[in-house]
């Protein structure tokens, strides 16, 4: 009862159960919140606190930060299983990413064209989806094109002064100016990160 | 439960998944299936069995319809049935929340973009983007470049 690392590979191997299969293989979804505990550390720090009674300090402090901890929101799972109750192959996927749901309700989709007996889309319903699950990548992508741009901008610049003296110099100049075109370029993609949030 | 249509079975759906939402734990199982049952199309037909391999080899043509009903091209596609349950089990029976919605096969495209606006919006408690190594590379290059 194999999980597969890649859902990509769930997909092939489901798809191929479903060609074998396809009136009896079902594919059920599982979503599951599991409380975030730490029970350890829980225990440590209570044990700390009844022993100590000074006057707030940085170790508090501290304690104070770790105590927050736990108090995190449970974290949810996500299984996708593909099982055939005639053969008793069951395949199995495992992601606590939220970045792929909608990825992998696209696969189900694929799959359940498959059980309908519906030929298949071209194979490029899947590629625009991740493209647009890299919406926001291409965001900071785009950003970084911005910076590169202003970096070419500055290294001409830079060239255009360094031409009275040919050779190795004007190269150098032109180098660091790239270099600080590249820092303007992160530079960029941290305020619009900032700006995001 | 009967089967609900589309717009009644994402609103539901939508109130199954505050369930584990709000009090921190539990599970929804997501389930679909082809729907076979009380379709027109002649489905385990009793054949004299056949020498034949039980499984296709990739290189054969598949067998003829008559070997293995299900494997030869429907002469018409079949619906999916899509099941939803929020986990209650013998306990908790009385809080079971069953849903059940068939999706024609010219509406797959269309329920399964509402289904994953669904999901996504009830799957809240997945792990977000991780963008603190990004950032922290976006760092690391400022102070470099400066």
């Amino acid at each position: 009862m194999p999980y597969y690392a890649k859902s990509e590979d769930w997909l092939h191997q489901s798809a191929l159960l479903l060609q074998a299969r396809p009136t009896t293989t079902r594919i059920t979804t599982r979503y599951h919140l599991k409380p975030a505990r730490r029970v350890r550390k829980a225990r440590a720090r209570k044990q700390t606190d009844d022993t100590t009674s000074q006057p707030p300090s940085q170790d508090q402090q501290q304690q104070a930060q770790e105590q927050q901890i736990p108090d995190k929101p449970p974290r949810g799972h996500l299984v996708l299983k593909t099982f055939d109750p005639a053969s008793g192959v069951t395949l199995k996927y495992k992601t606590s990413k939220a970045a792929e749901v909608s990825r992998l309700v696209q696969m189900l989709g694929t799959l359940g064209r498959r059980m309908a007996g519906v030929p298949d889309l071209p194979a490029p319903s899947i590629v625009t989806l991740a493209a647009e699950e890299g919406v926001g990548a291409g965001a900071g992508a785009v950003e970084g094109g911005d910076g590169e741009a202003g970096g070419v901008g500055m290294s001409r610049s830079a060239s255009g002064v360094g031409t009275p003296t040919p050779g190795g110099s004007g190269a150098g100049a032109g180098q660091q100016a790239a270099a600080a075109g590249g820092g303007g370029g992160g530079g960029g993609k941290g305020k619009k990160k900032k700006g995001k949030r | 439960m009967g089967v609900l249509t589309h717009d009644e079975f994402f609103a539901r759906l939508a109130d199954i998944f505050t369930g584990p939402k709000t009090k921190g734990h539990g599970a929804i199982f997501l389930t679909q299936k082809r729907l076979t049952y009380g379709q027109d199309q002649p489905q385990q037909q009793q054949q004299p069995p056949s020498s034949s391999p039980d499984q296709p080899s990739p290189d054969q043509p598949p067998p003829p319809a008559g070997s293995f009903p299900d494997l030869a091209p429907p002469t018409q596609p079949y619906p999916i049935l899509i099941r939803a349950t929020n986990g209650k089990g013998k306990t908790a029976r009385d809080r079971k929340v069953k849903l059940s919605t068939v999706v024609q096969p010219d509406e797959i495209e269309a329920f399964f973009a509402r289904y994953a606006e669904v999901c996504k919006s009830g799957m809240a408690a997945l792990k977000p983007r991780d963008r603190t190594k990004r950032k922290a590379k976006a760092k690391k290059k400022k102070a470099g470049g400066a």
